[in-house]
């Protein structure tokens, strides 16, 4: 007992037991005296997804999160009747209002109402975000699936490739991919696509290699099954969970990349709205006007510190191994595992 | 782990071939700078040059493209190390506390303030520092950078915001690794072994967690490192600190590709570098990896 | 005999869990004489380890309630100051844990661990310590100790480690040793080695021993007496021949019943006898059952009480402890001291034990 794992069948869910849906469990015994009392079972009744919704709703900072970022998204969605005011449109007259009831964000150097353009701005960062960590899961699942699942010299040739691109700090191949293709949004969405695509190819590959030897993906081998069933039924299932929390992860950085790299001129250009590229423009007024580079700033961290709050709920719902070492603490952890073995096994 | 030749070959070509949709104008200079030889060609002529240090000419300049990074190599690497300085005063003492008390109130602040420096754009975090320190309180100069020998003083002055904005966001990333290495090593048997030993709460800290769990701070300290070597473009520019950052910008906006080669050249250089001093410097501190 | 070195009352260990209050040990007690030996045994979750680590302080205090009493040689190991129980962990108390792969310090030598253990009890100069260091990995027949102690823990095998963490636990010469599963993770040729040394090594310090393990076949190897575990109580002890031969408590039955038993008679066509298991699983020590703890898994329930009351532990027979048995003399419990008495907790025991 006590700290290590209980050896023979563990009846207590084992965190990766927690991870496979495929493996119907029977419960252990089955005796008579069982039906007075059932065991404790820890194997939800209801799907998992929503298991994962009602936990995550259970986590306050996650839900409060998610609540904000899908006002976030809804805003960005419905940026024309939200930024009514003409995000573009120039008026001398009303040049570097400071915030008022008429211009809750003030105004720009150009007279632009900076809350309208906060809000376009919105749609345009997390396009661009949404776009490159997209582009990044589809591409860098595939080659991690196909990199763990084939292994030898598809493994070698693939994951030696992304390791190049790894070897690049993010920003500076970003710049490079926005230097041979030209500024813009869409390439903005590329780059960053181009640097995130080898984490998820990684983080895919890891969760493949635990699972492909698993007794069920070789029984299933062994019945027959196509490479292609085996990928999508039993081994992607069970690499999911570690890929949703990069997603959510990489979503944060994405819009730091975003803002970065339209800071710098080489994303999103101008007169288009981008909290980026905003920040650069206000920067110029700063001790005049701090309105200009302060609000877009604050979009810009509410965005990304909401998925990356999100990122870490999802990992301590869906990724218990990471939970226990992070959340409960020490040996008040052990102990309390012990506990919780003694209490089902 | 990968060779130098694995590196370089994507970028030169594509950066290359990126001049193809660049204006009318250029094409002279492609002429001059043997752009118009076959990519093979070109990039192993540049490719055995670069070994000699030979990098080519700045189209824009006309200065070496060695001359110009060693002139910028300097501020580069004393902000580098300034701020992986700074991550680390924060993120040691802070990760180790709150991974001591787990849920705790200290606990709780550190991981709200490493949230927010994972979350807080560098460049604005910058701006809005020289607004308070520079503007409002003019207590810091707004940006530059003057090299230490010529002045300590201004040196440091000039060093402070940008060192604190890069090592903050840093630190937060070592904060939490901090805390759970040190939790995993709270955890670990070995430590029930020393305290049943009779040895004293902090000979049994120091010795047992603290010191297995300060190993992988190698690693994670040589990443961040790297990144910080590279990855201050945009607090350069907001402090016009002149690093190879802003180098590598400049030479973008003005398509000057030699000077971009060489500085992507560098970059990953440095970051072989920084990956080879750490292995090293792993397998002499963890007996298991020595051989 | 002398006074027990070891003498354990009503212990009890409460830890806060995420699903509330855990019950892990419910009013244990036991004692451990001069070169005895008591092996506890139970299944995994019964509260065997968490009973032993609660003596030496080594819960986490954030999430433990230990209670009870458990004098070590005159003092209170549960009440004492955590200075003093620094101090009589390793001259008072060693421990042995079951994973010598990972209780020793990957990153330091063996030397320097046995070295910061002895230092720690003396005003040892460095050089004595050694010393004494490689004495003791000789003692626990470490081939060429001198130079073991500057190896690396991964340098050596697990069998090897194990005795390193041995010569750990008996390097203050400690009045009782605890082998929490010493050799469980170690193969069965290792493993006897192991029992050897141990039983060696108690010989001659005249060591009071406490073995926990759910291995049986240990437990009648090495054992003076036996103390069955169950849901954190102990519902069966007395010596090895009044437990392994004559189990009162249907656990008991249940766990000598999954063992296989090779002497048993193979059948004629071959067939080995079936073997029996415990079905079910230990009850949540969130969730004890009021009565008898054992009572929803058990087989027998002959009384209405074991639905809603807690049997206590109850001499069985006093008779067959009367018998050649080794170390019997810490006869705490028994008001006479004639011997060491076989009790158990089950209702069922009065109505149910033939031989008396």
């Amino acid at each position: 007992m006590s700290i290590q794992p209980t050896p023979g069948p563990p009846p207590y869910q084992e965190p990766d037991g927690e991870r496979r849906p495929e493996t119907p469990e029977e419960p252990p015994g089955g005796s008579p005296q069982r039906e007075s009392r059932p065991p404790p079972t820890l194997r939800p009744a209801r799907p998992r997804w929503q298991e994962t919704l009602s936990l995550l709703a259970h986590n306050p900072t996650a839900a409060i999160a998610s609540v904000v970022l899908l006002l976030i998204v809804v805003v960005a969605v419905f940026d024309d009747t939200f930024a009514s005011e003409g995000a573009n449109e120039i008026s001398v007259t009303d040049r570097l209002q400071p915030p008022s009831w008429e211009h809750p964000f003030g105004t720009d150097d150009l007279g632009r109402d900076i809350l309208s353009r906060v809000i376009l701005g919105a749609s345009v960062s997390l396009r661009v975000g949404f776009l490159a960590v997209g582009f990044a899961l589809v591409v860098g699942t595939l080659i991690g699936l196909l990199a763990g699942y084939y292994g030898k010299r598809v493994d070698d040739v693939l994951m030696r490739f992304m390791d190049m691109l790894f070897a690049f700090p993010a920003v500076l191949l970003a710049i490079a991919v926005l230097a041979v293709r030209g500024p813009g949004s869409g390439n903005t969405a590329l780059a960053i696509g181009i640097v995130y695509t080898p984490i998820f190819a990684r983080v895919t590959r890891a969760s493949v290699l635990g699972v492909r030897e698993e007794v069920y993906v070789r029984a299933s081998r062994s019945v027959g099954a196509s490479d292609w069933r085996i990928l999508t039924r039993h081994i992607l299932p069970n690499a999911a969970p570690p890929i949703i929390v990069q997603t959510s992860i990489s979503l944060a950085f994405a819009v730091l990349a975003e803002a970065a790299l339209s800071f710098l001129g080489l994303g999103t250009q101008p007169p288009n709205p981008s909290w980026g590229l905003m920040l650069a423009e206000g920067r110029g007024f700063i001790e005049l006007a701090w309105w200009l580079a302060f609000f877009p700033g604050m979009a810009i961290f509410l965005t990304v510190l909401c998925f990356n709050l999100l990122g870490d709920g999802l990992r301590d719902v869906l990724d218990p191994r990471q939970r226990t070492q992070m959340a409960g603490g020490s040996r008040a952890a052990g102990a309390a595992a012990a506990a919780e073995t003694g209490g089902n096994a | 782990m990968f060779g130098l030749v694995h590196l370089v070959p994507g970028d030169p070509v594509r950066l290359a071939l990126g001049t193809r949709f660049s204006q009318e104008s250029y094409d002279a200079l492609r002429e001059r700078s043997g752009l118009d030889q076959p990519l093979v060609e070109q990039f192993f002529g540049w490719f055995g040059r670069a070994l000699t240090g030979d990098l080519g000419v700045s189209f824009r300049s006309g200065e070496t493209v060695t001359s110009q990074i060693a002139e910028r190599l300097p501020a580069t690497l004393t902000l580098a190390f300034a701020s992986i300085l700074v991550a680390l005063l924060i993120a040691v003492p802070l990760g180790t506390v709150s991974a001591l008390r787990p849920r705790s109130l200290v606990d709780r602040v550190a991981t709200v303030i490493s949230q927010f420096g994972i979350s807080v754009p560098d460049f604005w975090m910058g701006i809005v520092l020289i607004l308070v320190f520079a503007g409002t309180l003019g207590w810091l100069p707004s940006g530059g950078y003057v090299p230490l020998t010529e002045d300590p003083g201004a040196w440091l002055q000039r060093l402070l915001m940008p060192a604190l904005v890069t090592g903050v966001v840093s630190g937060s990333v070592i904060t939490r690794f901090v805390r759970s290495s040190v939790l995993e090593a709270l955890g670990a048997d070995h430590v029930r072994t020393a305290q049943a030993k009779g040895l004293g709460t902090r000979q049994v800290f120091t010795w047992h967690v603290l010191r297995n769990a300060l190993l992988p701070l190698v690693t994670v300290t040589g990443v961040q490192l790297a990144y910080l070597l590279s990855g201050v473009v945009v607090v350069e520019i907001v402090f016009s600190w002149p690093g190879l950052g802003q180098l590598a910008l400049q030479a973008v906006q003005a398509r000057d590709y030699p000077v971009l080669q060489g500085a992507i050249l560098l970059f990953a250089l440095v970051f072989l570098v920084i990956n080879l001093v750490v292995d090293l410097l792993y397998s002499a501190i963890d007996p298991r990896i020595r051989r | 005999m002398t006074a027990p070195v070891l003498e354990v009352e009503d212990l009890r260990v409460r830890l806060r869990t995420p699903r509330g209050p855990a019950d892990v040990v419910n009013g244990l007690s036991y004692t451990v004489g001069a070169g005895e030996t008591v092996a506890v045994v139970g299944e995994s979750g019964s509260g065997k380890s968490v009973s032993v680590l609660a003596l030496l302080g080594l819960l986490p205090a954030r999430v433990a309630t230990v209670t009870g009493r458990a004098v070590l040689q005159g003092e209170d190991l549960l009440t004492m100051p955590p200075q003093r129980l620094r101090q009589v962990r390793g001259p008072g108390a060693g421990m042995v844990f079951q994973d010598p792969m990972t209780s020793l310090n990957p990153v330091l030598t063996i030397g320097r661990q046995l070295v910061e253990g002895i230092r720690a009890h003396g005003d040892v100069s460095k050089q004595a310590a050694r010393g004494r260091a490689a004495e003791l990995l000789r003692e626990v027949g470490l081939p060429d100790p001198e130079r073991a102690l500057d190896r690396y823990p991964h340098e050596l095998s697990g069998g090897m480690r194990q005795r390193v963490v041995i010569a750990i636990a008996l390097s203050n010469s400690p009045s009782l040793l605890i082998a929490d599963e010493a050799t469980t993770a170690l193969d069965v040729t290792v493993q006897a080695q192991i029992i050897d040394l141990v039983e060696k090594l108690q010989d001659e310090h005249g060591t009071g021993v406490i073995w926990i393990t759910h291995d049986l076949g240990v437990v009648a190897g090495i054992a003076d007496r036996v103390l069955v575990m169950y849901g954190g109580r102990c519902v069966e002890d007395g010596t090895v021949d009044d437990v392994l031969e004559r189990p009162a408590h249907p656990y008991t039955r249940g766990l000598l019943g999954s063992l296989p038993d090779l002497a048993a008679p193979v059948g004629p066509d071959g067939e080995v006898p079936e073997l029996t298991a415990v079905p079910g699983l230990p009850p949540p020590p969130t969730d004890l059952p009021p009565g008898c703890v054992f009572w929803p898994r058990c087989p027998v329930r002959a009384d209405p009480r074991c639905e809603t009351e807690q049997p206590p532990l109850a001499v069985v027979s006093r008779a067959a402890a009367a018998g050649p048995g080794g170390a019997t003399a810490s006869g705490a419990h028994a008001g006479d001291g004639a011997g060491l008495p076989h009790r158990a907790a089950t209702w069922c025991a009065e109505e149910e034990v033939p031989r008396g």
